[in-house]
């Protein structure tokens, strides 16, 4: 029997174990990808490929690695069969990695004749073979038009890494030399583990490390459902687009529209997510195959609905259904294309579990304190570049200038500002120096912009520009899986605001103006000879109605520059008197030293939008709420749905709410950075969802024209 | 949690900050000019927000400081009494980011440093001191104070390195080359690795989460401590310790100052293995129970069970972070000898050090006070690094040369020079740092590189470092280094000593009546077996039941169990 004193020391040790397995892996890559931004993870699984213990890098590459692992166990027990020491490779997204790019490395842990778990790793390679550099083919037709990913092949047997396979594998990438100390890093990691978990077996006992790993499991499961309990029943719902143009779609023809459906519901301690409302897949490149969608789907769970409790992943997913389509945007079938999917669909799914779970949340009001409003997604400076440098050698890789957004806000802090992904919480941008090493380019500029971050009562964290030319060489071509261009993507909560969306321009010269009436980008496009290339990433999402922000905080934000004067009237109603900033955070800010907040200034703008929400004078906030919140704004008081701000009766408690509350609608490039705009955005619109009674935002939804108002909540009241 | 969901604090304020424009390309090529005007008017600014320093950073200083250095005279100029930090001066590596923080780092300390060493050194002058005053580098070694004023951000963190200095120089008097330096204080556990003879250096250095571009001695740090407050944790269904601390303040229970939550000191309290506090404060043993006695209900023991729970989930972290350091380098823990010091090291030493295998475990003399001896008898050491742009270690002959000829300083009398380079393979953030004398022909250069291979393939496996991977040198550095006389340890007794009393300790769920020797009259060669206390006024060695120490002629005592008997 495992006490409660080996156990503690069990778990830690395995943390340890794993903690360690990840830096061996980051040690060694020679990759960007894995060195700078730390595009890699590591994981120890049950015998089954429950994950027990994930490293807290790229949390989506690995929270469902037990896809992989089944695989194996499924489709190889006899033949090739897997013993001690071996180890496993594969990068297929439809077995169970995310796309391509993505390889994973795992291994069976025995002791003795007994499997006793497994070790994973996983590094995102800069080229993995395919018909473009970086791996993406941005009009691929179907997945053949990609790098062909390999299933699951038993590459080191005995310990000993076949040469064959080995050449087989490197053989296919532009950056053999890279991927093969990635690959080597892997190997090591996996060993590492392996060797640790054996080690630990012999000093404590075997059972007692498999009854670890059961114990892990379970309560993470408890822990999990308990939390559940404790959250209203219901049905929560949120819907995000991503845009494509795939082969053969005519020149004159906006992109096609994607749209990622979810309905998550909660019923005592089980959560289902269908995605079954998805579009049909495309041809090529953008789908998430099902491994994607459980990954980010699951990996969203962790962070946004987990905050606190045991992170064995294995345990969570005891407690969720996920349901979908195969044929889907979400849940591809074979031949598809995929391997953009993690910068495009599989964003898609993350935000609207965000959305989903930051609604579930707000059910309780201890465990509110635990939403979060989204991060940006893949922004303007995702993408590829490649070319020549100036010896002849060929480049091609990521200048990661997109992991500058803004995080999500929270009800105890702004989201941070230039944070880059919450799903990839070790993952940073590159120093400008380390990138102008490897690269021919240039950076004009690299800075925090303001007005990027979503309003709200807490503001989201703020997005970042970054400028740069070619240098060293006449031309580069680039590739943009960026999304966010002809709408936000960082949904807002709790009526806050979507944050700022992306912008990609090529500029001609240095000191160009950014024209308004930008062209989306095709799928490779030059920047030469004096261009510029422009790239802005998202902003967070705001949290809670911006006009309730209080004054000395925006005022704060316009001094240190994160929101401009002119911003600030617009997006939070208060008048700043005396500020002149000239919207970015680099040091050119003189004279907003003088600026003030004008008080009755303020109260009376506040006034005049609340008037002009809801066509009247608002009514006064009452002191407290009165009733169980259904919503971050509504309350449930004697079976009716009402106003939590002032108190107004809305509906029954099993009406829908978004059918009394006063819409308004905005075109879509209301805040984009710099005014521009992408064709078709025309076709998208934001709605906001305000109480009738004070005018309180309750809600705002990206939607397409015409697209009916989703229920975004629905509890079961009984 | 997560590193960037919460960023740290801002180093400068934003409105502190002033751009100028000029641009310096990777190669040293200027692309845009240095705007003189505009950077006066900069300088303007901010002299009318009254700053106290002023840190310069500019793209590309590390390649060429002309910029920089021109934008340090023009501030001189205007504010003549404002400290300067110049980025390619204080942190000459690659990494804007990096080079920049550890600049405004260095400025922002400038002016309290100046101000203490300037007051400390006319005090010393006015008491009569003749001696030169040194300052620790977390560097390793010490420097003249005019170093220290001219770079103070190198003297940041280097109270944990003299501990891991004194144990290498101790180390190397008992034959011990490899070595794991553990440092166990009330809020936290530090371990640093000395091999072949040298502290390892760390590759990336942070200070409250901001990177440090300095060449730092690399210790590794938990929360984990005398003061880590043990808890059940009732949702996971264990005995957890940290990462809260009662910290100085109340402090343990047992401390006797308002503390209530049982915390390790406590856990040692309750079992006997401590009993004063410094020479001559009895600890609270009846509040050390009673905290620890809260714990006995959710997990069903008696409060010694709990006690001797607490401190095998706390030394048992301290046994992850040793394992860490050195598994996760590549090296095996039974090729080093493991020095437990810090105020509670020798208390806990045997319990941290078991399973490890090492080789020897060494409880110095003075092993609350190590780092101060440390400090005391550390290397004088100036010294200069570099980061190069990286470049082929076999094409590197003209690029050493060069380097190396601008960052050797004149010759000190009696003083040796040292160089090294830092290699790696292509774009790994991970160097290996290896001495160099020469590197004038190819078979020099081909002779380093297969050293790097063969250190590199010991880190991380046999067959991982291909011949056809490239060698990059990507930094030198180049150190005077005047060795300090030896310090002076004072010599055990001859006599073997009786002990002053017995207490009642509790081991593996019994009590035992346990001798409690005076540490400063073990003699040399005499062995004390467990389970036994040996006390000194600042610290407490533990020798449990089945564990013997022996002293050694130096004053050190050598830790061993029968495992380590058995080999």
């Amino acid at each position: 029997m495992l006490d409660e004193i080996d156990f503690e020391i069990l778990r830690h040790r395995l943390d340890s174990i794993n903690e360690d397995a990840a830096a061996i892996l980051a040690n060694q890559s020679g990759s960007q990808l894995a060195a700078e931004a730390r595009d890699l993870n590591s994981v120890i699984m049950a015998p089954d490929g429950a994950v027990v213990c994930c490293g807290r890098y790229v949390l989506a590459q690995v929270v469902s690695m037990h896809l992989v692992v089944r695989d194996i166990l499924d489709r190889y027990r006899d033949n090739p069969g897997f013993g001690p020491d071996d180890q496993f490779l594969t990068n297929d997204p439809y077995v169970g990695t995310l796309h391509q790019p993505d390889v994973v490395v795992v291994a069976p842990i025995f002791v003795g004749d007994l499997l006793v778990g497994w070790s994973g790793s996983t590094t995102h390679q800069p080229d993995v073979g395919g018909p473009n550099p970086g791996g993406i083919t941005y009009d691929a037709r179907s997945i053949h038009d990609e790098a062909l990913p390999i299933p699951p092949i038993r590459l080191v047997e005995r310990g000993v890494l076949r040469a064959d396979l080995e050449r087989e594998y490197l053989s296919r990438s532009r950056t053999a030399e890279l991927n093969r100390l990635d690959l080597l890093g892997q190997i090591a990691a996996n060993a590492s583990v392996v060797e640790q978990v054996r080690a630990i077996c012999a000093e404590y006992g075997t059972e007692r490390v498999t009854e670890t790993f059961d114990r892990l499991l379970d309560r993470a499961e408890a822990m999990f459902r308990d939390r559940l309990s404790r959250l209203a029943d219901g049905t929560f719902r949120h819907v995000a687009y991503v845009e494509y143009r795939p082969h053969g779609l005519p020149e004159g023809e906006p992109e096609q529209v994607y749209t990622v459906r979810l309905a998550m519901t909660k019923t005592g301690d089980q959560l289902v997510l269908d995605f079954a409302g998805s579009d049909p897949q495309a041809p090529g490149t953008i789908n998430a195959t099902y491994p994607a969608l459980a990954n980010f789907a699951v990996g969203a769970v962790l962070i946004h609905l987990c905050g606190g409790l045991l992170w064995a992943p294995g345990g969570i997913w005891r407690a969720v259904e996920i349901r979908s389509r195969p044929g889907t945007v979400v849940h591809a079938r074979w031949p598809a294309g995929v391997a953009m999917s993690t910068a495009s669909t599989c964003q898609a799914i993350r935000v609207c579990v965000n959305a989903c779970a930051a609604r579930l949340l707000e059910t309780d009001p201890d465990l509110a304190r635990h939403v979060m409003a989204s991060c940006q997604g893949a922004g303007g400076g995702g993408g590829t570049i490649h070319g020549t440098l100036p010896d002849g050698r060929a480049f091609a890789t990521m200048t990661l200038d997109e992991i500058t957004g803004g995080g999500g806000a929270t009800w105890s802090a702004d989201g941070a500002d230039s944070s880059g992904f919450t799903t990839s919480p070790g993952a940073s941008c590159v120093d400008v120096e380390v990138n102008e090493t490897y690269l021919p380019i240039l950076y004009e500029r690299r800075a925090e912009l303001a007005d990027t971050g979503g309003p709200g009562t807490r503001r989201g964290g703020v997005g970042s520009l970054a400028q740069w030319r070619p240098h060293g060489t006449d031309r580069i071509e680039a590739m943009s899986f960026g999304q966010g261009l002809q709408h936000p993507v960082a949904t807002g909560v709790a009526g806050g605001e979507y944050g700022g969306q992306s912008v990609l321009a090529v500029l001609p010269g240095a000191h160009a103006e950014v024209a308004t009436e930008q062209p989306m980008p095709v799928r490779t496009y030059p920047v030469a000879g004096d261009q510029v290339h422009l790239a802005v990433s998202q902003g967070g999402g705001g949290l809670g109605d911006p006009l309730d922000r209080d004054p000395a905080e925006v005022l704060a934000d316009v001094v240190t520059g994160y929101v401009s004067a002119g911003g600030a009237l617009r997006d939070y109603g208060v008048v700043i008197v005396d500020g002149t900033v000239d919207g970015t955070v680099d040091g050119s800010l003189d004279g907003s030293l003088d600026s003030a907040v004008d008080g009755p200034g303020t109260e009376a703008a506040r006034e005049a939008r609340r008037t002009e929400r809801i066509g009247r004078a608002p009514r006064p906030p009452q002191p407290e709420r009165r009733g169980r919140p259904v919503a971050a704004t509504l309350d449930l008081v004697e079976r009716r749905t009402c106003c939590a701000r002032c108190g107004t009766d809305l509906c029954g408690a099993g009406d829908d709410p978004y059918e009394v509350l006063v819409v308004g609608e905005r075109a879509m490039p209301d805040r984009s950075p710099f005014g521009v705009r992408y064709r078709g955005h025309e076709r998208f619109v934001m709605r906001h969802f305000w109480c009738p009674g004070c005018a309180a935002q309750v809600d705002v939804q990206l939607a397409r024209t015409g697209d009916p108002v989703v229920r975004s909540f629905e509890l079961d009241v009984r | 949690m997560p590193v960037r969901w919460r960023k740290p604090g801002r180093l400068v304020d934003p409105l502190d900050i002033a751009g100028v424009p000029e641009r310096i390309d990777r190669d040293g090529e200027v692309v845009v000019p240095l705007d003189e005007d505009a950077a006066l008017a900069a300088i303007d600014r901010l002299a009318a927000r009254q700053v106290e320093a002023v840190a310069i950073g500019l793209l590309w200083s590390c390649v060429r400081p002309d910029h920089e250095l021109r934008l340090a005279e023009l501030v001189t100029e205007r504010l003549p009494d404002v400290p300067v930090s110049v980025s390619s001066r204080v942190a000459p590596v690659v990494g804007e980011y990096e080079r920049f923080a550890t600049t405004v780092i260095d400025a922002s300390i400038a002016r309290a440093v100046a101000s203490y060493l300037g007051r400390l050194d006319a005090e010393l002058t006015a008491l009569g001191f003749t001696g030169r005053l040194l300052v620790l580098r977390t560097g390793g070694g010490a420097e003249p104070v005019a170093r220290t004023r001219a770079a103070p951000v190198n003297s940041l963190r280097s109270g944990p390195v003299a501990g891991l200095t004194a144990a290498a120089s101790i180390g190397a008097a008992l034959g011990h080359e490899r070595i794991i330096a553990t440092d166990v204080g009330g809020t936290s556990f530090d371990v640093g690795l000395v091999v072949d003879g040298e502290a390892q250096r760390s590759g990336r250095p942070l200070v409250d989460r901001h990177p440090l571009a300095v060449p730092a001695i690399e210790v590794v740090s938990i929360g984990t401590g005398g003061g880590s407050i043990a808890w059940y944790d009732g949702d996971l269904g264990a005995l957890r310790v940290g990462p809260r601390s009662a910290g100085a303040a109340p402090g343990p229970a047992c401390y006797g100052r308002g503390g209530t939550s049982p915390t390790l000191t406590d856990a040692a309290a309750v079992l006997g293995y401590v009993d004063r506090l410094g020479g001559d404060v009895r600890l609270d043993v009846a509040a050390a129970r009673a905290a620890v006695g809260q714990l006995c209900g959710p997990l069903r023991r008696t409060v010694e069970q709990v006690a001797e729970g607490i401190v095998r989930v706390a030394t048992d972290q301290l046994k992850d972070l040793i394992r860490r350091t050195t598994i996760q380098r590549g090296h095996d823990p039974s090729a080093f000898a493991l020095f437990a010091f810090g105020g509670a090291g020798p208390q806990y030493a045997a319990w941290y050090a078991a399973g490890l295998r090492v080789r020897d475990v060494v409880v110095p003399p003075f092993a609350a006070e190590l780092s101060a001896y440390g400090a005391a008898t550390g290397d004088v050491v100036l010294g200069a690094e570099r980061d190069l742009p990286p470049t082929p270690l076999a094409e590197a002959t003209r690029l050493l040369d060069e380097e190396f000829a601008t960052l050797d300083e004149d010759a000190a009398p009696g003083a040796v020079r040292r160089r090294a380079v830092s290699l790696r393979f292509p774009r790994q953030p991970r160097t290996i740092s290896l001495p160099v004398d020469r590197w004038d022909t190819p078979a020099a250069l081909a002779a380093l590189a297969a050293e790097f291979r063969a250190r590199y393939e010991r880190v991380t496996g046999q067959g991982t470092a291909p011949p056809e991977l490239t060698v990059e040198v990507v930094a030198v550095r180049s150190e005077q280094v005047s060795a300090m006389p030896p310090g002076r340890l004072p010599r055990p007794p001859r006599e073997p000593a009786r002990p002053q009393r017995q207490r009642v300790a509790w081991f593996h769920d019994h009590a035992r009546e346990c001798p409690v020797y005076r540490w400063t009259h073990i003699g040399v060669g005499q062995v004390v077996a467990g389970p036994a206390f040996v006390e000194s006024d600042q610290s407490t060695l533990v020798v449990p039941p089945g564990h013997t120490a022996r002293m050694d002629e130096r004053g050190c005592f050598h830790l061993t169990d029968g495992e380590a008997r058995a080999r």
